[in-house]
């Protein structure tokens, strides 16, 4: 039984997102987790980019570090390397993952990192006041798309599955209690879990009404050990709510833990030794 | 003397010559100066300038550093200088070594014994040979012009090497018999270094030691033509070690515990040395898919308490400018070694240059805190990068300590450091403040702000970029805005006056000071000992952190100097103008040199000459 309180992970700065925005469902879902789990705020970062969903470090009680925009998921690795007791929690948006940072995300898939990685899609830009994001419809309208967005979106669900993340789901903040599910099954998965939290707009794009209507549960029988299938799941159109995919994988941190322990312990002087100029030590060769 | 080019192109104004000459240039009249090969055995001498040059791939980089390390154990100082082509295999690679008994500050200018594995070798290289220098050639492979024939001597390189092991591969080694047998250096300590790096293939050492036996047997009838006064009095805890090497090694001693990089030349030897040594020690080293994840690993590593660092060149700075700035922003201690290499852009990959100055200092938007170093050394790398964790982890900053492919790739026999004697520095946490009072920016008088880390419930913070007040909570008033940059601009005042700096010759001298930074100070300093020689007042000046700038300190040293000298690696003379924005200093020479090539003591000399002359 949870002793702590989804309240007690509230900081006391009040989210600065627009009224009706989806990221308060995703921010509610979060704390709500987090007290389910009874994660302790001290052992728990979370770590955002820019944009409006990133500034959400800011509105929990736990250690955060609000990066820069697209930079989330290194330095959450960094974070979960250096200290592999902490339970780290990267968050942020479309535009900051999947454009700007779109770089790090198959890595910290195919790494394994064991980091959680939420994205509040909204599929717009919102900080910067509604041009069209990576995950953008064809022929939206958007202030940098007059003419209709002339570009396909991405899919960060099948890009993740084909990357080697070994979690993948979808949510939804205004379900949020099965995202808070899907949150403590990320968090608790060992390995990249990856939840594309459908998170709409109310301001630039807001898809509330259509989402609703659009989204349905992965199917009761659907084997989330099955790569193709989940393939074929993120492939389809609509949208399925749910685990899409899950792997056990042995972790990045687990990798290291593995080097750590087969390495010879050594310092600083035995190494010095080993530029000793009269014994001959072999160069650009570690002894 | 054989008229030569400007090195770096059209009107450079004072830019000293080149010690690698240009590929069409004739061979001049030079040539009739010396009759070596007719004059006997010159007389035991201090230093010797070897070089070797041929086509990259053909062994010419291992036939030095075997050589080099032979020497080294043999108990000699030495000094490398290495250039080779950006690509792996074909294009032309050159070794350079000086050996002495006594310390040695650079590797020299004219080269005494030239080893040209080719014709290109001898195209590229005849114009480095000095007044009385030799040649060793490849007697398949060159030809050598009539003018130098009596100083010139063929080597069977290709031949005997073909006749031992039956393919071309050994040739590095008959070369370097020859070269043991001109400079009477016995051969025990190289077959002893072969023996122990093909250790585990079968037959491979025995042909490497015939191969080395045949080269020593060809040359003879030049045995000793080259003696080197035999070193006494060797400690027996000399180091042979690259700049990149005291770097890692140095890192290891700070307490260095996560390191990430990405694949660059020429800084890549720091990240494969501590991928092996890192958890030996119980951190981890990390190849990154670019220098951004690479930096923004370090800045989260660093952000739980580990010290952490990062090691580039140029174009990885480039990239990393942003997180630089962030590092600042949010005070959160991290090293970054850039190993500068010739720019712009992707510019001369295997060449030196100390072009990044500008950039190390005011790269990244806005105004964010940091301290820029330069070791003068390769024993200062080691020392440079303790230093450098000590300020990120004192101060809460990023600091970029800069090498340059010259200082980073080159070997140095150095005096072993001794690791108890360091004084090393942890930042100080939040540890043991209540919960309610924990400000991570608060207001101090130093700057520096106890810093939570993850794990201690009192400390419990978001760390960030954007502008923010004494708790970390986003503000934007001109109050908040104005205070934070007091703090963290203002922090690192005190380095100004406490930070390290490298001197040689005259505290302040009447003549001639120099001022400089990084790898050029060897050359300026042997130069220093030359003119004070000829009874001049010379001395040097070389902060170590160049950024905050120790100006009070850099006036006073050349207050009663006659001229100062500003030499540099790069177009622009970066440090001049920094030395002028920075100081009340107004008159000065700035020398900037843009070849891709280090300085040599001689040009120093001569540009020190013309000043004086002038």
């Amino acid at each position: 039984m949870s002793t702590r309180k989804p309240n007690d992970y509230k900081s006391e700065l009040k989210p600065i997102w627009c009224p009706g925005c989806g990221d308060f469902g995703v921010l509610a879902s979060l704390y709500r987790s987090m007290a389910d789990m009874d994660l302790d705020p001290s052992r728990t970062v979370i770590v955002s980019g820019i944009g409006c969903s990133s500034r959400l470090p800011h509105f929990a009680s736990t250690y955060g570090i609000h990066t820069l925009h697209g930079r989330p998921l290194p330095v959450a690795m960094g974070v979960k390397l250096a200290n592999p007791d902490l339970t780290v929690i990267a968050v942020g948006g479309d535009g900051d993952g999947f454009a700007i940072g779109a770089g790090h995300f198959p890595h910290a898939s195919r790494r394994n990192i064991d980091v959680t990685y939420l994205v509040m899609d909204n599929e717009i830009y919102g900080l910067t006041k509604g041009q069209a994001s990576p995950t953008s419809l064809f022929e939206q309208k958007a202030p940098s798309t007059p003419f209709g967005n002339p570009e396909d979106p991405l899919n960060p669900l099948a890009l993740a599955i084909a990357a080697g993340a070994s979690f993948v789901a979808r949510g939804a903040s205004f379900n949020t209690k099965a995202l808070t599910e899907l949150i403590t099954q990320a968090v608790e998965h060992k390995g990249f879990s990856y939840i594309d939290a459908m998170s709409p707009c109310t301001t630039f794009n807001n898809t509330q009404e259509s989402w609703k209507d659009a989204v349905t549960d992965v199917a009761p029988d659907h084997d989330p050990t099955d790569r193709v299938k989940a393939f074929d799941l993120a492939l389809r159109g609509g949208f399925s709510l749910g685990i899409l995919y899950r792997q056990e994988r042995t972790t990045q941190t687990e990798r290291y833990r593995a080097i750590l322990e087969q390495a010879k312990p050594s310092d600083v002087n035995v190494m010095l030794d080993g530029f000793n100029a009269r014994k001959g030590a072999a160069i650009g060769k570690p002894a | 003397m054989a008229s030569i080019p400007a090195a770096s192109g059209p009107s450079r104004p004072r830019c000293p010559e080149s010690s690698q000459g240009p590929v069409d240039s004739p061979p001049g009249p030079r040539a009739s100066r010396v009759q070596f090969l007719h004059g006997g055995t010159l007389s035991a001498r201090n230093s010797v300038v070897v070089r070797l040059a041929g086509e990259s791939g053909e062994g010419v980089i291992s036939c030095g550093d075997i050589l080099t390390q032979a020497a080294a154990r043999g108990g000699y100082y030495t000094q490398t200088f290495r250039t080779f082509p950006a690509e792996i295999k074909g294009g032309p690679c050159m070794y350079q070594f000086r050996l002495s008994d006594e310390p040695i500050w650079s590797h020299g200018k004219d080269v005494d014994l030239l080893v040209c594995f080719n014709q290109e070798a001898w195209d590229l290289n005849w114009d480095s040979l000095g007044p009385e220098g030799v040649i060793l050639y490849d007697s398949i492979e060159v030809t050598i012009p009539d003018e130098y024939i009596e100083r010139a001597r063929p080597v069977r390189m290709d031949e005997l090497a073909k006749e031992i092991g039956g393919s071309t591969r050994a040739k590095n080694m008959v070369a370097a018999g020859a070269i043991a047998a001109v400079i009477a250096f016995d051969t025990t300590p190289i077959e002893e270094l072969v023996l122990r790096r093909y250790a585990h293939k079968e037959g491979v050492a025995d042909a490497n030691i015939a191969a080395l036996h045949a080269g020593a047997i060809e040359a003879h009838d030049l045995k000793g033509r080259y003696p080197l006064v035999p070193p006494v009095e060797v400690e027996e805890d000399r180091m042979l070690i690259s700049g990149n090497q005291a770097i890692a090694v140095g890192a290891v001693a700070a307490g260095v515990k996560y390191f990430a990089g990405y694949p660059i030349t020429p800084a890549s030897d720091i990240l494969e040395w501590l991928s092996v040594r890192l958890p030996q020690v119980g951190g981890l080293t990390i190849q990154c898919e670019d220098e951004i994840a690479s930096l923004a690993s370090v800045v989260g590593a660093s952000y739980t308490g580990a010290k952490a660092m990062t090691a580039t060149s140029g174009p990885g700075i480039s990239l990393m400018n942003e997180l630089i700035g962030y590092a600042g922003t949010a005070e959160i201690p991290v090293v970054i070694v850039d190993a500068q290499r010739g720019g712009p852009s992707t510019g001369l990959p295997t060449k030196t240059e100390q072009s990044d100055l500008n950039q190390a200092l005011y790269g990244s938007h806005g105004e964010a805190p940091r301290v820029v170093m330069a070791p003068v050394s390769v024993e200062d790398c080691f020392y440079s990068i303790v230093d450098a964790f000590n300020y990120a982890e004192e101060f809460q900053v990023p600091v970029l300590l800069l090498t340059d492919q010259g200082l980073a790739t080159r070997l140095e026999v150095i005096h072993r450091p001794d690791p108890e004697k360091l004084n090393i520095v942890c930042r100080t946490t939040s540890a043991g403040i209540a919960r309610e009072d924990y400000k991570r920016y608060e207001y101090t008088d130093s700057g520096v702000s106890p810093m939570g880390l993850p794990g201690e419930p009192e400390g419990m913070y978001v760390a960030t970029g954007i502008e923010h007040d004494e708790y970390g909570h986003p503000g934007y008033t001109p109050e908040i805005h104005l205070g934070m940059q007091t703090k963290r601009l203002g922090k690192l005042e005190p380095i100004r006056e406490t930070s390290r700096v490298a001197t040689h010759g005259e505290a302040q001298p009447a003549d001639i000071a120099f001022i400089g930074f990084g790898s050029t100070f060897g050359p300026v300093r042997e130069a220093v000992d030359r003119l004070a020689e000829q009874g001049l007042s010379v001395g040097a000046f070389y902060p170590r952190v160049l950024g905050p700038f120790p100006a009070s300190r850099a006036e006073e040293f050349v207050a009663n100097a006659k001229r100062i000298i500003v030499p540099e690696v790069n177009y622009t003379g970066q440090l001049a103008r920094l030395i002028k924005a920075e100081t009340t200093i107004n008159e000065l020479e700035s020398v900037a040199k843009c070849d891709g090539l280090p300085f040599t003591a001689e040009a120093i000399i001569d540009l020190a000459a013309q000043e004086v002359a002038a």
